[in-house]
């Protein structure tokens, strides 16, 4: 291949306390590109999404991105490397408004002495805008988001990811809190970025929300890669084995976390 | 015209304000509502409403100072010390010099809080305690416990006594050259925005200049009224109110249209959100106490100013008073709440009961029962309210 | 500069103190601080060590840094090393009873220095704080004999605050009974902060309309509050009484801002102390120690033999007496003293 994956990570681990949350993961993005993480709750998926977002700085292991080894110390140099992310909780400030939560930490502002100044005026006028296209019946912009409702948040979140040009998206449980309709909303919007080119990793602990948008998927159990592949190598059903069990089926290169099978069929 | 729950609030407080004020005017025979009064409430409240200000940011982070009033002390003692002791002769800039010096001095011991805060991960009400016997001991030790006295004339300005306040032309220069300003911000706002989707009514505009036309009049007429002893010349605008009303907008400004004041208030709402989104939240909660340290050194001055002596007690239990305005003003203890005008006026609150109940001859005794009783109520009716507005 | 060498020698002196000192022929006094790191206790110290030096008598001192339990410990640790007499500055001066029947226990005259400690045996060394009051008093009626009067008093909960009250209500009632002198206003000031003082002066003021003749301030720290006051209106200059002779105080004196404050020189408590204590461990009866009187002035008014040493009052007449003292040095005391010099800036 001459051109080098979006994203590249070899070998990363991360342990908290001795306990390992991530082992030895090689996984790779390109761009529209959809890569589902799966796994159980606890399974290592998010830890492993928050060291390319900076959140988390890794233990072992190399990431590339755009084919340039890259440290990821904070989320700010993810940001720049235009790394977003959509995370589980939102990690919105509940006593912030829409346009301070969707540019928080990277403000339209001018230096003044030791300061620096937000332009408020255009932050609100551009939120304004991209939450329209979102969801037109979004008018609550001026008041805390503790009184927003579950899917206003969300489209917070989602706004505050699309807003500055992301090429590489990180989507962590994106539908977990929403309803029904409001999930087709997120499968069409992820649907349109994939068609735009960015690269995005989808996240869920449930493979029937990403069995239709993925192109191709990891199982990670015990910090451990399962398995992966394409999502047309595979059934829901054996994804879903390898989620629960660890068992690989037989087209798919088991990963380390796989569990062995003997000759019988029974698992060790 | 639709008003936000911080301004319902500081409503609310200016009408405690007023029943607390009509109250003792009654009380007192017609003592509390005179010039005179309004004159010394004023500078009486200077010290620990600049100090209230620097407070709440350290609140809204979520954090707490219990250093401050031992801050004041030792700052106070550093002033005193470089002006009186190590500064050679009677020049002129020995006192600019010496105000440098304890700003320093503040902004150093900001740094002291701030780096076992933010960095060590030591909790702050831990720290700041340590802070309050620390610095306290330090005041003591800079000059072995003596007072030290007295302080250049122009230095006393900043006491607000009988050289300290401006005059009556030069207070009705800064009045109209205020409103005037305001009037200029809330023009060039509205133009700025008139090219976005979103804008303000003009007349809302238009309202808001006139009442702060009305009460900067009010202000300086009052201030002019008092007049110096045994003549009929008006005192003007105290210098410690001109530094509050300086700081006062400073720390609004800073908390409404700066990255620092917004990430302040993000840390306090949000912590871990704030780290993810990529906020440098050591740095922000640093300088919060970095900035909490030279308030202490701008009252500091005011403070040593008025008493024209430096003693290593100035300041102790001040930090009480502090805390107790900025909750009074509805700073939430649990963070990411409250705004620097609140607190100011929480200020007010306080030092209008206990100037009131002196005037009215009860004792100190009655005076802490009266404003731990507002407190502690003050606190229950705002939960009350926020409850209320957020169903 | 001056200052600086003269506070280094002392200090180096009361660490000389703080090592074991051999037992030697003579007499060994043992004093247990409350707290050294007070300013005044090293001055205490000079003025005792000095008088015991020259009797060639040995001092041995522990310091109980605020603590009850380590005063306790201090006290057995001395009894332990055998001196001839136990000095205490009480920490607290319930807590340290147990202490101090052990040491009479075993035959050890004790004596309570500066703070009194309540017990019968117990012989009470101190500045007469009650006097301290009457100074103050009797200094602002020399020059105001009638008119309106401000308390300033000083911190609710100290007890000093009440026996300095005692005095200058001995003096000024029989005043206000005979309808000469109105008192207008008076206020606590918590923890005697000087800022607290000058708020409530302020505030008296405005409520009586600056009518007011004289200020009766409880220390020197509130007198500097109510001056600023007083100043901020115009009425500097009234009489204003204080104690413990600060030079802010002394300097007010020169300009005559301030009436009059009670001096205590600690150098002299401390020499008395060395001359009661030698005259205890000669066998001298308590009761026949010179100078001494029956003090039953405290909160549960049992009565105990006592020397009190009466506080001097300073005035713009006598300040030449704390420059001869070495106090305060000329130049601090002058400080922008321009017309109407008293005597000792001239």
């Amino acid at each position: 291949m001459t051109q080098p994956h979006l994203v590249n990570m070899q070998g990363v681990s991360k342990s908290f306390g001795g306990i390992h949350a991530v082992k030895g993961i090689d996984l790779t993005l390109d761009a529209g590109e959809v890569v589902a993480v799966l796994g159980h709750n606890g399974a290592g998926k998010s830890t492993l999404m928050k060291m390319l977002a900076g959140a988390y700085q890794r233990d072992l292991g190399d990431i590339q991105v755009h084919g340039q080894s890259v440290a990821l110390s904070s989320p700010a140099e993810a940001h720049d490397l235009g790394i977003e992310t959509i995370y589980q909780t939102l990690a919105l400030a509940d006593n912030l408004d829409a346009s301070a939560n969707l540019f928080l930490g990277r403000e339209i502002a001018w230096r003044f002495g030791p300061f620096r100044v937000m332009d408020q005026a255009r932050m609100r006028d551009q939120t304004a805008q991209v939450i329209a296209r979102l969801n037109p019946h979004f008018d609550a912009l001026d008041v805390p988001c503790r009184s927003l409702s579950g899917g206003q948040r969300q489209t917070i979140a989602i706004a505050r990811a699309l807003q500055f040009d992301a090429r590489i998206l990180i989507m962590d449980e994106p539908t977990a809190a929403l309803g029904p309709h409001e999930t087709a909303m997120v499968a069409d919007l992820t649907r349109r970025l994939k068609s735009q080119g960015l690269g995005i990793f989808l996240i869920s602990h449930d493979v029937h929300d990403v069995f239709d948008l993925a192109d191709r998927f990891i199982v990670m159990k015990g910090g451990q890669e399962v398995g992966s592949g394409r999502i047309s190598e595979v059934t829901k059903d054996e994804v879903l084995g390898m989620v629960i069990m660890g068992r690989c089926p037989a087209q798919i290169r088991p990963g380390p976390g796989a569990s062995m099978l003997d000759e019988h069929g029974a698992q060790t | 015209m639709k008003l936000g729950t911080e301004g319902a609030r500081i409503l609310s407080l200016l009408a405690l304000l007023a029943v607390i004020a009509v109250g003792f005017h009654i009380a007192s025979g017609g003592l509390f509502l005179t010039p005179r009064n309004i004159y010394n409430l004023v500078v009486q409240t200077s010290v620990v409403a600049i100090m209230a200000t620097g407070m709440t940011f350290v609140i809204v982070t979520r954090n707490i100072d219990l250093s401050v009033g031992s801050s004041l002390g030792l700052i106070g003692m550093v002033i005193a010390l470089v002006q009186i002791k190590w500064l050679p002769g009677d020049a002129a800039w020995n006192w600019p010099l010496s105000i440098l010096a304890g700003l320093a001095c503040g902004a150093l011991i900001g740094a002291w809080n701030g780096l076992w805060v933010a960095y060590a991960r030591v909790p702050s009400f831990v720290v700041t305690l340590g802070g309050l016997l620390i610095f306290r001991g330090m005041a003591f030790e800079t000059a072995q416990g003596r007072t030290l006295a007295p302080f250049q004339d122009g230095y006393l300005v900043f006491g607000g006594g009988i050289q300290g306040a401006i005059g009556e032309s030069a207070s009705w220069m800064v009045g109209l050259v205020g409103v005037a300003l305001y009037a200029v911000t809330q023009v060039v706002a509205h133009l700025r925005a008139a090219r976005m989707s979103r804008n303000e009514p003009v007349r809302r505009r238009v309202l808001k200049v006139l009442a702060v036309l009305l009460v900067m009049g009010a202000f300086v007429w009052i201030m002019n009224a008092y007049n110096l002893p045994r003549s009929d010349i008006g005192r003007g605008i105290p210098v410690p109110a001109l530094v509050l009303i300086a700081i006062v907008l400073m720390m609004e400004w800073i908390g409404r249209a700066t990255t620092f004041g917004r990430h302040s208030y993000a840390i306090g709402g949000g912590m871990e959100a704030s780290r993810l989104v990529g906020i440098n939240t050591r740095k922000t909660v640093f300088f919060v106490y970095v900035l909490m340290g030279v308030l202490a050194a701008v009252a500091a001055v005011i403070a040593t100013a008025r008493l024209n002596a430096g003693t290593s007690s100035t300041g102790e239990l001040l930090e009480l008073s502090v805390i107790a305005a900025a909750v009074i003003g509805g700073v939430s203890l649990s963070g990411g709440r409250g705004s620097v005008a609140a607190a100011v006026i929480g200020a007010l609150v306080i030092q209008s009961l206990d100037s009131g109940m002196v005037l009215v001859g009860a004792s100190s005794s009655m005076r802490m029962i009266a404003i731990g009783l507002i407190l502690t109520i003050a606190v229950f009716a705002d939960n009350q309210f926020a409850r209320e507005a957020k169903e | 500069m001056k200052r600086r060498t003269l506070m280094g020698a002392v200090a180096s002196i009361a660490m000389l103190g703080a090592l074991p000192v051999a037992a030697q022929d003579g007499l060994t006094v043992a004093m247990s601080w409350a707290n050294y790191q007070e300013e005044r206790w090293k001055i205490d110290e000079s003025g005792l060590r000095e008088a015991l030096d020259e009797m060639g008598a040995t001092l041995v001192t522990a310091d109980a840094q605020s603590s009850n339990s380590q005063q306790a410990a201090d006290i057995e640790g001395l009894i332990a090393r055998g001196v001839d007499v136990l000095a205490i500055v009480a920490w607290d001066s319930e807590a340290i009873l147990p202490s101090v029947q052990k040491a009479l226990a075993e035959g050890i005259p004790v004596i309570a220095y500066e703070r009194q400690i309540e017990h019968p045996d117990v012989f009470y060394v101190a500045f007469n704080p009650i006097e301290v009051g009457r100074i103050q008093a009797r200094g602002l009626v020399e020059v105001q004999p009638e008119g309106k009067y401000v308390l300033i008093k000083g911190s609710p909960t100290d007890q000093y605050a009440h026996y300095v009250l005692t005095g200058q209500k001995e003096i000024i009632d029989p005043l206000v009974a005979e309808g000469k002198i109105e008192i207008v206003g008076e206020q606590w000031t918590e923890g005697w902060v000087p800022d607290v003082a000058r708020k409530n002066m302020e505030n008296i003021l405005t409520a009586v309309s600056d009518d007011v003749d004289a200020v009766l301030a409880s220390n020197d720290g509130t007198a500097g509050g109510v001056v600023a006051a007083l100043a901020s209106v115009g009425l500097e200059g009234i009489p204003v009484s204080g104690q413990d002779g600060d030079i802010a105080a002394l300097n007010r004196i020169a300009r005559g801002s301030q009436t009059v404050t009670a001096w205590k020189d600690a150098r002299d408590l401390g020499r008395l102390a060395a001359r009661v204590a030698a005259e205890l461990a000669d066998g001298t009866a308590p009761a026949e120690v010179t100078d001494r009187v029956l003090w039953d002035q405290g909160p549960k008014g049992e009565a105990q033999n006592a020397v009190v040493l009466a506080p001097v009052a300073i005035t713009r007449d006598n300040l030449q007496v704390v420059v001869d003292a070495g106090w305060i040095s000329r130049e601090d005391l002058c400080a922008g003293v321009t017309e109407d010099a008293p005597d000792a800036c001239k």
